[in-house]
């Protein structure tokens, strides 16, 4: 569903990505981990059409990005670690105005349906900005998920979500990769990523270090293989 | 992409999706104003307070005062009008929303279009309150069509030039001391003939269209340069 073959992004004499190659199939669940200027969300606006890469190749569905980018937006939703919503609309204007956007069929009955799957449906008519950030973050999925896209992509969901709510993002992310959904996630909470994903990747300097599937490796292993990597990244950068 | 292939209404021209996605932009800014009041009411607020003190500088003498008052209604639309764009566009930048639009499946020139309408309808909102004023205060008749014409031509013009300046604006620390420095100089074209227009129906013995046609002639080039100008280039501004 995703295929990523030899990405690169410069910032002027900044190279933030260094030959990035990432495949995701259809239907999978993969987490990409690394430190702080790792590239993990540059690599991740490049997916979702919204940065041009310098060089390589990213395509998804077999659509070449940036060239069929219009086409892909169809079917890609993003979860930030911004909510992306308008805090002076109600929950149910800002799904309505996605809704229109999409320009999506039945979208009064669609909004609604997003707002009880996310548990929501009773603050329909209060403005975003009264709500707690699990709240905001429970909506940011339905809004994300409400065009029914086949991939989904997450940018450091976790940030600022307390036991709770974190909880109920992983049930949340669970049933939408229970549906089939093909989902690409960033993010600093090794814990999370590795209990929730068919397969974690490490990001470490703009490049994929190490791959491995949740399955085989327990989070201690994988918590001591990141450690590696990121310490190494960081007496590189000390030397002088 | 088969299995969630979203259910959104097939084969829709691209007018209708380009026009569809314009109406969504522009009811969701008129939905955020009709909640928070923010935009007309800092924009009617400066203006009130604008010609109520240049009323109290040229009470010495009202002459002067009639005198200058053309000039002084297009200064004040102006900067009042920097505010208004400042806040329709700084919108998008609270909670990255505009990610959000910039990753829907719509034209970018319906993102640019549909922030010229609202923050059109506001700033002629701004300007039945300035008519009133200009009545009341230096007994200027700006009922008649031709200067309603000139003003609503003028806020078109102003506003397409100044929505294209604000979205690059936008993303810097000191935007706003850079709007009116760079969207000022770019209004001259269109204020001089404006007011021209406008001047020369304060006094008895008016006009014929002739005198002013040229002066219109002006405005509405402006208009369609501006325009175009946006059309061609928001979706660099907007990427970059």
């Amino acid at each position: 569903m995703i295929q990523i073959q030899g990405l690169v992004k410069q910032y002027g004499l900044n190279l933030v990505l260094r030959g990035v190659d990432l495949q995701v199939a259809e239907g999978e669940f993969v987490t990409l981990v690394g430190s702080n200027g790792a590239g993990k969300s540059t690599l991740m606006r490049i997916v979702a059409t919204l940065l041009q890469p310098t060089s390589g190749q990213v395509q998804i569905g077999g659509w070449q990005l940036p060239k069929h980018a219009a086409k892909v937006r169809r079917h890609i939703g993003l979860v930030s670690h911004q909510s992306l919503l308008y805090g002076d609309l109600t929950a149910a204007e800002n799904l309505d105005f996605f809704a229109r956007l999409y320009r999506l069929d039945n979208s009064s009955e669609r909004v609604m349906a997003a707002l009880k799957k996310v548990g929501l449906f009773a603050r329909q008519r209060d403005p975003v900005s009264t709500f707690s950030r699990g709240m905001v973050q429970r909506l940011t999925i339905a809004r994300a998920t409400l065009h029914e896209p086949d991939v989904l992509l997450l940018d450091e969901p976790y940030t600022g979500l307390d036991q709770d709510a974190s909880q109920l993002l992983d049930d949340l992310l669970r049933q939408e990769h229970s549906h089939g959904r093909t989902i690409l996630m960033i993010t600093h909470d090794l814990t999370h990523g590795l209990n929730l994903c068919d397969r974690t990747a490490i990001l470490n300097r703009g490049k994929i270090v190490h791959q491995v599937n949740s399955r085989d490796v327990t989070a201690s292993e994988f918590l001591a293989l990141y450690t590696g990597y990121t310490r190494n990244q960081k007496d590189k950068a000390a030397t002088p | 992409m088969s299995e969630h292939t979203p259910l959104t209404r097939a084969s829709e021209s691209e007018s209708k999706v380009f026009l569809t996605a314009v109406w969504a932009i522009v009811w969701k800014d008129l939905r955020i104003e009709q909640h928070t009041r923010q935009t007309i009411s800092v924009m009617v607020m400066f203006s009130v307070v604008t010609v109520i003190m240049f009323n109290f500088a040229l009470e010495a003498n009202l002459d002067a005062a009639r005198n200058v008052a053309t000039g002084l209604l297009w200064a004040t639309i102006l900067l009042a009008g920097t505010l208004g764009l400042n806040r329709s566009l700084a919108i998008e930048r609270e909670n990255q929303t505009i990610d959000a639009l910039l990753m829907a499946p719509i034209p970018r020139n319906a993102i640019y279009l549909g922030k010229v309408i609202s923050v059109t309808l506001f700033t002629l909102a701004l300007e039945v309150v300035l008519i009133l004023l200009f009545i009341v205060f230096f007994d200027k008749p700006l009922w008649r069509p031709v200067v309603l014409l000139v003003l609503v031509l003028g806020t078109i013009g102003y506003v397409a030039a100044g929505v294209i300046v604000t979205s690059m604006t936008i993303q810097t620390r000191s935007r706003e001391v850079l709007l009116p420095v760079l969207l000022l100089p770019l209004s001259l074209p269109l204020v001089l003939p404006s007011a021209t227009a406008v001047a020369l129906y304060m006094f008895p013995q008016q006009p014929v269209w002739g005198e002013v046609q040229s002066a219109v002639s002006i405005i509405i080039i402006y208009d369609l340069l501006m325009l175009t100008a946006g059309f061609l280039t928001y979706h660099f501004v907007v990427e970059s």
